[in-house]
């Protein structure tokens, strides 16, 4: 373990740099950019889960008062976007036809809101409504409608993955073990909508977007508006929130774009709630089928899975999410023999994409539901049974994943010490005044992730430059995307720790394609890591530069100095020295008039084969274990999670309370998904498409949450680090399952575990017993 | 979703003034009061009124009063959170208080009034199985003169009332009730907070507590018929009984048998049967071991 009490800013638990800013109000997100001449946008979405588009009319439209004007699929030219080529099967706006409720089909410019939304009534849309399909089951039938010309049986992409020869392992096991998990479909509840502001500017379109990633947004508008990237630039505002649902070009963005284009004004075009929860990407739900092997003493010798996922009407990162939950599968536990099988399936309900997780959450649940099952039934404590089994540092995974750090055992065993405190303490207690007693269980589950990846691109760079000023202070410029997550926060102290100054002295421009230097965005938790590396890069060579100049003055090696507090010294000899801020300026006023600027970029070393989907797809893997423990209320079903435990290994932890704030909102996130949260669909349409139809946990449902954090220091990681936005959330569902299971002895396959369900699990175990 | 369209808004001075308005207006208008529910419809159920009359500009609709006889009178515009914390109503019915204590947020029940949550008439309105327990009624006031008619008969069919659209709903009045009535409210539904009812049901009745007898025993429940409802053959049951936890569950057992649940998003009707079994033992069994002006904490109530 480093000495982490040498660092002066990093390693410490600081305020975010945008905290004060954002309490006071004074950020700007998206909705608040107001360009003079702005005009507002609205969309004009499928009223059909499935029809073929016969002809859009705009002119009543276009005569409406107010109205600037109208784009329609004909304005995209049938261009389709997102991340894989191969996999492009979306235009911007619908063409042919309409495959889901919420499709996008037009869209107005207009002098206000209100205008714009009236205009939408007058396009008239003359459309053929085809047959529909909304489940899986009816999709993959021979004979089934299709949804994509080109793909037969709805079925977009399908995976093989045979790995060793899971036949011979079932046949060499003690036991079998076979199962069927589903989980439901769940929307991501950024607090900020979707949104986009265009405007023309010198011969660019500018678009401020409620983004994750700016640069892989310019990438998709330069496809579909058929542009130079040049021609556009991109810049992320404040952002609340994404979780994984703002990584995709929005129709909005599209349409913002081209009828400023079109209408030479800005133009804005805002979500509302409603067509957030029932139009904008959501989780992918899964099937999955799994089978395993294992020996008398709980050692695992096969598994086999097979996942069938609802994509809805388009691929957006369905077909990478279930290739993403087959590699993870075999990173958690340790087994020789596994075959993969999963298939993306199209169906005429919304689109499921990317959220935290990245298919990792529907797995895991799975596999992590079964593994306390074995537990119980072969008789062994279900966390010996996952510590027989754990990953280890140092190995490699059946898939490729080359473990360096691993600290899943210490987490593993921290979650389960802390939280079987808890339990013990609460295996008495009766009911009293009639009551039935509650049931109390106790839950475990285990996570690992990704810290970035190649899978979208043949790189996973990011870059930096860190500007030295006259006065001292610092400006980071980075393309790496704050969404709230904390990025800022972490970079800005990465670079004053490296710099030896205060984190005062720092400054952030970032996520602004023209002004900062590349980043992909923020997804597959790789900010801290891959962008961590780069402004490390960059701020070292402006370190390098700045000793240089001072040593030039103290008549010193540069290899000797050092800073500290804004000091630079003689190492050993504080007192030859000059300020940080002296140093800068005697740079500045120089003959030369050197002005130091660091450059950097880092680009993760991997080996990864997208055709094989084998090889090491990250640099470095994170790991963590959960525990929960519940209470259930046998006469209606309820569950209250009275204690969550939470163990992370993180690497290093650059800013703890940054960590442990992910921490405690993923619970809640999990906690959702766990027990009360489920995009009910009717025939296609999202029948709870509202905060007070759809429900999230309140602060009253949250447990008391325990994070732990495991520092493992990992080689590739700036200082250590290792990225968590993502698998933080991981185990929480899992875990509060298996601790129901615990308590009620029944364990309930499908997501969300709802009191309707527990009550009818405890009713037939009553039954048969 | 689709933006108002331009509302006429008026802001009568007295009772007379708003009813005549929308004598004249005709059809299509509705009142206003806190707007919890109003503009939630016009907002996210594209519910357009053809105009609105401002109620809060009239004077002498909020308040709590204590009457002479020991009965309480509710200003139609008292808010919620006013009903919540109201020394009174926490002195003599802490349930009701509680029940007002259910609804949404502190926010929403700074503006939310007991009038709206009547009139607008959801069958989970958390008030009125308090209120129906508590054999409430409500005075109206139209063009000619006021009536008063038990809350029972109020309720005609979700959404709809016994008001004629001039109407308007200025009181509810709470008869004198014995000093030994105890009472519950317990809403089920499985967020803590912010979420409606998947049913509701309020007890209230006169308790021996040395000799464990029940009388004037009064049960009502919300979210599980078209409109909120008596149990009256739970009631029965109870009248004039020991109060043991037998009784309770055969209380429970009945109320579920009169209830007429339907099946929504939120649950199945067979869910929420079950629920009105669970919760009216429930409610009975935890109003029985309360001191009288005392309420229970809100986990303790369910769990
Ligand atoms: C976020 C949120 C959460 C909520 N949670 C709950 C909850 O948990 N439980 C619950 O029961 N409710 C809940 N509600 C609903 C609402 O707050 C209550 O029903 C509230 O009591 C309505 O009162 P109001 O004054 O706001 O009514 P308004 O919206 O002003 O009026 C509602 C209706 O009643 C009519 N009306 C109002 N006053 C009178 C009068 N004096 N005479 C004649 N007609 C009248 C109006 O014309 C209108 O049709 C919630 C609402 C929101 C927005």
């Amino acid at each position: 373990m480093k000495d982490c009490a040498n660092y002066s800013v990093i390693g410490k638990r600081l305020p975010l740099i945008d905290a004060v800013t954002k309490v006071t109000g004074e950020a700007k997100f998206t909705g608040d950019l107001f360009v003079p001449g702005m005009l507002i946008g609205a969309i004009l979405r499928s009223p059909y889960p499935h029809a073929r588009i016969l002809n859009i009319d705009a002119s009543r439209a276009l005569k409406h008062a107010g109205v600037r004007a109208v784009v329609t699929g004909k304005d995209t030219a049938g261009v389709k976007y997102g991340a894989l080529e191969h996999l492009r099967d979306e235009a911007a706006l619908a063409t042919d036809k309409v495959r889901y409720i919420g499709d996008e089909v037009a869209a107005v410019a207009a002098v206000d809101e209100e205008t714009a939304r009236e205009a939408l009534d007058l396009i008239d849309v003359e459309y053929e409504p085809l047959p529909a399909v909304f489940t899986t089951e009816e999709a993959m039938r021979p004979g089934a409608p299709r949804i994509h010309d080109h793909v037969e049986n709805n079925v977009s992409l399908s995976l093989h993955i045979p790995l060793g020869d899971v036949e011979a392992g079932f046949a060499r096991s003690d036991f079998i073990f076979e199962d069927s998990f589903e989980t439901q479909c769940v929307a991501h509840c950024p607090l900020e909508p979707h949104i986009s502001l265009a405007a023309c500017d010198g011969g660019q379109i500018v678009l401020w977007s409620s983004t994750q990633g700016p640069f892989y947004l310019r990438r998709d508008l330069s496809l579909t508006l058929k542009l130079p990237s040049s021609k556009i630039r991109v810049i992320k505002p404040f952002v609340g929130g994404g979780f994984g649902g703002k990584r995709e070009m929005t129709a909005g963005d599209f349409c913002a774009a081209l009828l400023a284009v079109k209408t030479s004004r800005p133009v804005k075009i805002a979500y509302d709630r409603e067509e957030e929860f029932s139009a904008t990407r959501r989780r992918v739900p899964m099937k999955i089928y799994l089978k395993a092997g294992v020996m008398k003493d709980g050692t695992l010798v096969a598994k086999r899975c097979r996942v069938i996922a609802d994509g809805g009407a388009y691929n957006g990162r369905g077909p990478m999410i279930v290739a993403s939950g087959a590699s993870q599968m075999t990173l958690v536990y340790r087994f020789p023999h596994f075959l993969f099988e999963g298939h993306h399936v199209y169906t005429n309900n919304p689109v499921t994409s990317s959220m935290r997780g990245f298919g990792n959450n529907q797995i895991r649940f799975a596999d992590d539901s079964m593994m306390e099952r074995m537990a119980k039934e072969l008789g062994i404590d279900p966390v010996e049974l996952r510590l027989k089994n754990v990953r280890r540092p140092g190995e490699t995974s059946l898939m490729g994943a080359k473990v360096t750090t691993c600290g899943l055992p210490e987490c593993i065993e921290k979650v389960a010490e802390r939280g079987g405190l808890h339990k013990k303490r609460a295996q008495n207690g009766s009911g009293g005044n009639g009551r039935q007693a509650l049931l109390r269980g106790f839950g475990v589950a285990s996570a690992a992730y990704i810290s970035g990846c190649k899978l979208f691109f043949e790189h996973d760079s990011s870059a930096a430059i860190v500007k030295l000023e006259e006065d001292g202070s610092v400006c980071l410029l980075t393309g790496a995307s704050d969404i709230g997550q904390g990025s800022n926060t972490v970079l800005a102290q990465l670079v004053a720790e490296e710099l030896g100054i205060a984190f005062e002295d720092m400054r952030v421009v970032s996520a602004d394609t023209d002004t900062t230097p590349m980043d992909l965005g923020a997804y597959g938790s790789r900010t801290t890591f891959v962008a961590g590396n780069a402004v490390l890069a960059a701020a070292r060579d402006a370190k390098k530069q700045v000793l240089e100049v001072a040593a030039e003055r103290l008549e010193a090696d540069s290899a000797d100095l050092e800073i500290r507090e804004r000091w630079i010294c003689v190492k050993g000899s504080p007192q030859r020295g000059m300020t940080f801020q002296a140093a800068v300026s005697a740079a500045l006023n120089s003959p030369d008039g050197k002005s130091i600027m660091g450059r950097g970029y880092y680009n993760p070393p991997t080996d990864y084969d997208p055709r094989t989907r084998r090889g090491n797809v990250s640099a470095a893997y994170s790991f963590a274990a959960q525990s929960a423990e519940v209470e259930v209320n046998p006469e209606t079903g309820e569950v209250r999670v009275i204690n969550l435990v939470a163990a992370q290994d993180c690497g290093f932890a650059i800013n703890p309370m940054a960590t442990e704030g992910q921490i405690e909102g993923s619970v809640s996130m999990g906690l959702g998904q766990a027990l009360y949260e489920d995009l009910v669909m009717e025939e296609g349409q999202t029948v709870n498409a509202s905060f007070s139809a759809y429900k999230i946990p309140s602060v009253r449902d949250m447990p008391p949450v325990e994070s732990h954090l495991i520092q493992t220091i990992d080689p590739e990681g700036p200082h250590g680090a290792k990225g968590i936005g993502e698998m933080t959330l991981v185990p929480t569902s899992p875990a509060i399952a298996n601790a129901i299971y615990d308590a009620i002895g029944v364990q309930i396959k499908s997501l969300p575990i709802t009191p309707e369900k527990i009550l009818a699990a405890l009713k037939e175990k009553r039954a048969c017993s | 979703m689709r933006r108002p369209e331009p509302l006429e808004i008026f802001q009568p001075t007295s009772i007379r003034e708003a009813g005549a308005l929308v004598k004249e207006k005709g059809p299509g208008g509705r009142f206003l009061a806190g707007g919890t529910d109003l503009v939630i419809a016009v907002k996210e159920k594209s519910f357009s009124p053809k105009y609105v009359v401002d109620l809060k500009r009239i004077p002498g609709l909020s308040g709590i009063r204590e009457e002479a006889d020991g009965g309480l009178k509710i200003g139609s515009l008292t808010t919620l959170r006013e009903v919540e914390i109201s020394p009174i109503i926490l002195k003599r019915f802490p349930f009701l208080a509680q029940s007002a204590a259910e609804v949404g947020s502190v926010q929403i029940r700074n503006r939310a009034t007991i009038g709206g949550n009547m009139a607008n008439a959801t069958p989970s309105a958390d008030v009125a199985p308090a209120l129906l327990a508590l054999e409430a009624r409500a005075r109206i006031a139209g063009l000619n003169g006021e009536r008063v008619v038990e809350l029972e008969q109020f309720f005609r069919g979700p959404g709809q009332t016994v008001m004629a659209p001039e109407e308007i709903l200025t009181e509810i009045i709470i008869p004198p009730a014995n000093p030994s009535l105890v009472g519950e409210y317990i809403k089920f539904s499985p967020r803590e907070m912010m979420d409606l009812a998947y049913i509701g049901v309020a007890v209230a009745f006169v308790f021996n507590a040395s000799q464990k007898l029940c009388e004037k025993v009064r049960i009502a429940l919300g979210a599980v018929s078209p409109t909120p409802m008596r149990a009256r053959g739970a009631e029965s049951l109870l009248e004039g009984q020991v109060l043991t936890e037998e009784l309770a569950e055969k209380a429970g057992a009945e109320a579920a048998r009169e209830c007429k649940p339907i099946s929504d998003v939120r649950s199945s009707a067979d869910y929420r049967r079950d629920m009105v079994r669970v919760n009216t033992k429930r409610a009975l069994l935890n109003a029985a071991a309360q001191r009288p002006g005392k309420w229970t904490e809100r986990r303790d109530r369910r769990y």
